[in-house]
């Protein structure tokens, strides 16, 4: 898979799990809010403009704002996924 | 009629009216929405305020994260709308579940919101949650079965305290898209607030509770603390080594096994936490050990609970040591007692038998009992001096009297007074006189001849036919070893189980070396103890004295500022040290 569609992947499954953690509406809300990504209604990824890794980075801490570092201790599972997208996880 | 010419200059001026009414409308308009989001937030940050001071109010705070929420829960319709407001809080063993419900729902929307709080705990522990107890409570509006409106909307905020995970709090509602994010955050704002203050309180109790627990780590007595249900909360490292338990923490089943047959630990704690009162159990045998065993109450001081019994505890002090003191000064009196019956029942004895005309007319059996009786009198004043003398060094009432004297003179006329004795019993005597004596030093010459006299005579006492007791006098320079400035003179000296005597400052020093029995470690431990050089003497009755002269050596020499020093071999011999200081 080319790396721009599995930071992709990466950022759906995000907010994915943060929609079960969070709910739906929270958890699209804020992605909806962070630049560079483009969102569709189900929550799902559609674009990235710029750097991946900073635009998965920009999404990773709207979440931990929110609810602080405990959100970012569910994503481990994730990333073992995908051992190649670089992230601070 | 209008000229054509001023057509467009109306069309002009119409447009511009309503361009402007438009603008002033949109601007009107704009400013309203303003105000009233301006409103709306004002609104939001009063709620916010209100609820954590309502929050603060009710609980100060409480460590109990269920009792904050319930505040939050019960004053958040004045801020939000909605149809159920549940939280799930985390134990070891179950999930307690409460939900609130503002106007009824289905049981099914119950049971919905209950596995999406569920599905997210377990997405936040990474772990299924599918088998664990969860304690259900509803409270508010009723179910209505009738009513098939599903969850709509939703939104959960994750409960962290410390950085830990405890629970989960959702809002839900059956309409849908009802929350905006705006709301949203308010809630999430109130509730880690919430949480931060609890979490800092704990800190706070965590820090207290680690000087506490550090305090009672530290002590020398066994301390165990139970709650009200008599379950350990805390024992420290004595209390463990009391009943053996090395590894892990010990319940309070291992006390009651421990103690079987001795102490009904638990039967105590009952009775001392419902008559909320100390006991006392003065002492207990348990283990080769004596305990004195207090058993108390322990009740809070601060808080709402002040003044509640929250559990008990129970101290150990161990008094084998106590008892072994006072078992010693018990055996001493007896044998002191006993120690001054004999002689007083020779002379009672004696004094019968000379009643009798027969024998006052016998002059050689008379002088035989006059001698007896001077003897039996004079070991009764031996050992009520050297009573008096131990009861003086103890009081801190004996007096020396320090005058200029010449040491070599007084032991040279010491040993010349015991060379009787040593020729008797095949005893070579002798003194050595190291180099750069002194002519005089400061000391109580009555005194040092009886710390001599001693020294010597436990020496002659000890030492079998054949062999040699050596009296021997040297100056000691800081820093050096006895052993060797004794060596330097040609002097024997025993370095067996002697301390390091480096430190000893500048002295003069005397010393009586034998090739005697010699003494073991554990009986060299016990030569200046009163208590326990007074039996030894008792049970060897072959070697005469009260077994006190050492103590009253002891006693002497440090009144002076010096030393003693012992250094012994069984089989082999003792050299037994004073020093002066220079």
């Amino acid at each position: 898979m080319e790396q721009t569609e599995q930071y992709k992947a990466v950022m759906s499954e995000i907010i994915a799990k943060q929609s079960v953690i969070l709910g739906p509406d929270m958890a699209i809300m804020r992605a909806k809010k962070v630049s560079g990504i483009d969102i569709g209604d189900n929550g799902e990824v559609t674009g990235i403009d710029g750097d991946s890794a900073d635009a998965l980075k920009r999404l990773i801490d709207t979440y931990v704002e929110l609810s602080g570092q405990i959100v970012r201790n569910a994503l481990g599972p994730i990333f073992t996924k995908y051992p190649d997208i670089k992230h601070s996880n | 009629m209008f000229q054509s010419g001023l057509l467009p200059v109306i069309a002009v001026l119409l447009t511009l009216y309503f361009a402007v009414v438009v603008f002033s409308y949109l601007g009107v308009r704009r400013i309203r929405r303003g105000a009233l989001e301006k409103d709306r937030e004002a609104k939001r940050r009063l709620y916010e305020l209100a609820i954590l001071k309502e929050v603060a109010d009710r609980t100060g705070y409480s460590l109990n994260i269920q009792k904050v929420l319930d505040v939050i829960v019960g004053s958040l319709n004045q801020f939000l709308e909605y149809s159920a407001v549940s939280y799930m809080l985390l134990s070891p063993s179950k999930i307690v579940f409460k939900a609130d419900l503002e106007r009824s729902v289905s049981s099914q929307f119950i049971k919905d919101i209950r596995t999406r709080m569920l599905s997210a705990l377990s997405a936040l522990l990474g772990r299924d949650l599918a088998g664990i107890e969860v304690e259900e409570t509803i409270t508010g509006a009723i179910t209505l079965e009738d009513i098939d409106e599903p969850v709509r909307s939703y939104f959960n905020i994750p409960l962290v305290i410390g950085a830990e995970l405890v629970g989960v709090l959702t809002v839900s509602h059956t309409k849908e898209g009802l929350y905006k994010e705006s709301e949203m955050e308010i809630l999430y704002k109130v509730v880690n607030q919430a949480s931060q203050a609890v979490t800092k309180l704990e800190e706070v109790v965590k820090t207290e509770q680690g000087k506490v627990a550090a305090m009672v780590e530290s002590m020398i007595e066994g301390v165990v603390m139970t709650d009200i249900d008599y379950r350990i909360i805390a024992t420290n490292p004595a209390a463990k080594e009391i009943i053996g338990k090395k590894e892990g923490a010990p319940t309070i089943f291992d006390f009651i096994d421990a103690f079987k047959g001795a102490l009904d630990i638990r039967g105590k704690l009952e009775e001392a936490i419902k008559l909320d009162k100390v006991l006392t159990i003065d002492e207990i045998f348990f283990n080769n050990k004596y305990y004195k065993i207090v058993v108390s109450p322990v009740r809070s001081s601060v808080g709402l609970t002040r003044g509640q019994i929250l559990g008990g505890v129970v101290i150990f002090h161990d008094i084998t040591h106590e008892k072994e003191a006072e078992k010693m000064r018990s055996d001493f009196t007896s044998m002191m007692v006993h120690e001054l019956r004999s002689p007083l029942g020779n002379i009672k004895k004696i004094g019968e038998m000379m009643r009798s005309s027969k024998i006052l007319e016998d002059k050689q059996a008379s002088s035989e009992y006059v001698s007896m009786l001077y003897e039996s009198s004079s070991s009764m004043l031996n050992l009520v001096n050297d009573l008096l003398d131990v009861a003086r060094l103890e009081a801190g009432k004996f007096d020396i009297d320090k005058q200029s004297m010449d040491i070599r003179t007084l032991l040279a006329e010491q040993v010349k007074f015991f060379e009787a004795t040593a020729q008797g019993a095949g005893i070579n005597l002798k003194l050595l006189v190291g180099e750069k004596m002194p002519n005089y030093v400061m000391a109580d010459a009555k005194r040092i001849t009886q710390v001599a006299g001693n020294l010597l005579s436990n020496a002659l006492n000890y030492t079998p036919k054949g062999g040699a007791v050596t009296a021997l006098c040297f100056v000691h320079k800081k820093g050096m070893i006895l052993g060797d400035e004794a060596a330097a003179i040609g002097a024997p000296w025993v370095r067996d189980n002697m301390p390091s005597t480096a430190e000893i400052p500048d002295s003069i020093v005397v010393a009586v070396t034998d090739t005697g029995e010699g003494l073991a470690k554990e009986q060299i431990d016990k030569l200046f103890n009163k208590f326990t050089q007074f039996a030894s003497s008792v049970r060897q009755s072959d070697h005469k004295g009260t077994g006190l002269g050492l103590v009253i050596v002891k006693g002497i020499v440090e009144s002076h500022g010096g030393t003693v020093g012992v250094g012994s071999k069984a089989g082999t011999g003792s050299t037994f040290y004073f020093t002066l200081p220079l």
